[in-house]
């Protein structure tokens, strides 16, 4: 008897603790993995398969100018993950003199960042030799495309057409593709995003994008004139309406650099397109956003919409004045 | 058994009191360290920790595939290192061309990044951004003198930019930098790089064996699709360029590097800011190389590895119009 007793108040003393360790395990794991991965510099921010082992020496006390790092090199691209959502990336291009410049430094970005797949779709008739193999030589993972954009959609002289936004056909046929690629039904997560090839992503923009579910949004630099186009999100998290000056009462007033869509909402709305023909200007994007979501669906990312982390630069056009008629420099080097 | 119950009491409550006693010490540790308090939803926090776990595995895989490679190759001599000099300086494409720049650095192992910034201190949009990079880095700053600035509607070309700049991570170079001890110290290359152009990863390999000077073709500047030397015989002979042919050295900044040696060796050679449009390349590079001595590379100069890209300013009529009825895009967001 008194056995039993003593074990009865072992056991009710010890009890509780355990309890108390249990969940305190349970609520302090997360941060425990968040102050690991902050050892090597901020963890939310480079989480694109990229730690470092990193030792700093300062150079004085009070002002450090020079850091040194000891760095592993990684292999790019990092390793595909079966767990992280792929990444569909669609950039639409066409042949100019900065063309291989462009996309050179695109794959350069793009090689940072796990489990992407580039969609790259050429305006040409064929599949030019510079992109097949500028795209071999990343080591990217991959795909492909072209279709020509009509000549009768484009200004005669001008390949800048008003009358359909640049990149159109291009993108709809990355859709497309994905669609006849991959099945509604499967399961494997993705997410569909439209990279044209002359802005600036920085790679937390990916991992940001990582988690939508069905339709994600955040600001984008020097677009409409402005410092930045932004989403306006209320107290509760939701996006209710546009920050921009350019026709904030457009259904979508965001550029295409401004979203991601989950792969699953493509292929569950097989019919939506970006529209060809008779588009105002800045409603290119609306035209497909407001087939495939609402305005209440919409996820604010980047900090609820007041971090920049997509920038809409331009390259400017390079003078080839001193080529001439004919032609200065040998047309068989690439550039 | 009356005593013995005591006894076991007494321990009992002894343990109790060891226990709690721990228990309060670890959660003090805790109160300690930093954590992630922002979200309390919890099945939201466990995918997080997932995939936190999961990324960390695949930086561990990694780390290991680094490990197995290492022995294969000559673990005694680190390669050269790669100093790359960029001055900079505030506009608005400012922190998206450093972004752009810094994932490209990021793939070449063994590089220094020293960014000299024009301005009369250093800003905290830079000293953020390289301490994010991940590189290793020296952040410099000087500022421009104002007869030799632009003003706003200048054309580029009008003075010759980044002397300055240049010249004082030329002397960090030489006076500031605290050398590695041995042989090994004076092993180096060092490559003028704007922030706007576009560099291949190949390039810096190319460099990375410079004896003194070596050169290589420069797309889209000139006014051509490409500048190159012209090589016969493993020797640079002239020049293939449409603008001023006759300049000593007529290369642009970002066709050419120099060995530490030589720029250490040649304590007074540097960028004279008073030269004439196109002549600051060969202000510096006169003390320090003849054309005789000029090693070529790209494979004989014959492919195009860097582009002088220029990327446009952004249009900020929108925001002038909102900024002059106090309505501007808030500034607290940088962009």
């Amino acid at each position: 008897m008194p056995k039993r007793r003593d074990i009865l108040a072992i056991v009710l003393i010890v009890l509780p603790w355990t309890l108390l360790i249990t969940v305190w395990h349970q609520s302090a794991i997360a941060p425990l993995l968040a102050i690991r991965k902050d050892d090597g510099g901020e963890g939310k921010k480079e989480s694109g398969g990229q730690a470092q082992d990193s030792k700093e020496y300062c150079a004085s006390d009070k002002d450090i100018i020079e850091v040194v790092r000891t760095e592993y090199v990684y292999t790019r691209p990092p390793p595909w993950s079966d767990v992280l959502p792929t990444i569909h990336i669609i950039t639409p291009t066409y042949s100019r003199p900065v063309q291989k410049a462009e996309l050179t430094r695109l794959a350069n970005t793009f090689l940072h960042v796990a489990n992407l797949h580039w969609i790259l779709v050429e305006d040409s008739q064929r599949r030019t030799p510079l992109v097949t193999r500028l795209l071999r030589d990343t080591g990217l993972n991959y795909t492909h495309l072209n279709v020509e954009t009509p000549r009768n959609y484009k200004l005669r002289g001008d390949t800048r057409d008003p009358r359909i936004p640049r990149g159109t056909m291009q993108r709809n046929l990355a859709l497309r593709w994905l669609r006849e690629t991959f099945n509604a039904n499967s399961s494997q997560p993705g997410i569909v995003y439209f990279a044209d090839d002359d802005n600036t992503y920085s790679l937390e923009l990916f991992e940001e994008m990582r988690t939508t579910r069905k339709v994600s949004v955040w600001p984008v630099a020097f677009v409409g004139g402005l410092r930045y186009e932004s989403p306006k999100v209320n107290a509760a998290g939701k996006v209710y309406g546009w920050k921009t000056v350019f026709d904030p009462h457009r259904p979508f007033a965001i550029d295409m650099a401004g979203f991601a869509i989950n792969l699953r909402l493509v292929l569950f709305k097989p019919q939506a397109y970006f529209k060809l023909r008779g588009v105002k200007g800045g409603y290119q994007e609306s035209s497909l956003l407001r087939e495939l979501v609402t305005l209440n669906d919409l996820e604010p990312k980047a900090a609820n919409c007041t971090k920049i982390l997509v920038w809409h630069t331009r390259t400017e056009k390079p003078v080839l004045v001193n080529e001439g008629k004919k032609g200065f420099t040998d047309p068989n080097v690439e550039i | 058994m009356a005593t013995g119950m005591r006894l076991k009491l007494k321990t009992v409550f002894v343990l109790y009191f060891m226990v709690s006693l721990m228990g309060l010490v670890y959660a003090l540790m805790q109160l300690g360290q930093r954590c992630d308090c922002t979200e309390h939803d919890l099945p939201k926090d466990r995918t997080i920790s997932r995939l936190r776990g999961e990324l960390h595995r695949l930086e561990e895989q990694m780390k290991k595939v680094e490990a197995t490679k290492s022995p294969h190759q000559a673990p005694k001599s680190t390669p050269p290192t790669i100093f790359v000099i960029t001055p900079t300086y505030s506009r608005f494409v400012q922190k998206a061309e450093l972004t752009r720049l810094s994932q490209t650095f990021l793939h070449v192992p063994q590089l220094h990044w020293v960014l000299v910034e024009d301005s009369p201190h250093k800003t905290p949009l830079v000293a953020g951004l390289l301490a994010d990079s991940g590189l290793a880095y020296t952040h410099l700053h000087t500022a421009t003198p104002k007869e030799r600035k632009l003003q706003d509607g200048d054309p580029s070309w009008l003075k010759p930019r980044g002397a300055e700049q240049r010249n004082e991570g030329l002397r960090w170079l030489r006076e500031d930098r605290r050398a590695p001890q041995g042989a090994d110290s004076q092993q180096g290359v060092v490559y003028f790089a704007d922030d706007d152009n576009t560099y291949s990863i190949q390039l810096f390999q190319e460099m990375r064996g410079t004896q003194r000077v070596s050169v290589w073709p420069v797309g889209l500047v000139g006014g051509m699709r490409y500048e190159r030397p012209v090589v016969e015989g493993g020797k640079v002979v002239r020049f293939h360029t449409g603008w001023r042919p006759s300049r000593p050295f007529p290369l642009d900044m970002a066709g050419f590097a120099v060995s530490l040696k030589a720029v250490l060796a040649n304590q007074d050679a540097c960028f004279d800011g008073n030269a004439p449009m196109g002549f600051l390349e060969s202000s510096f590079l006169q003390g320090v190389v003849t054309m005789e001595e000029l090693e070529p590379r790209a494979d004989n100069c014959s492919k195009v590895l860097v582009w002088h890209t220029r990327t446009e300013k952004p249009k900020m009529k929108r925001e002038e119009a909102l900024q002059a009825q106090g309505l501007g895009s808030d500034n607290a967001v940088e962009v």
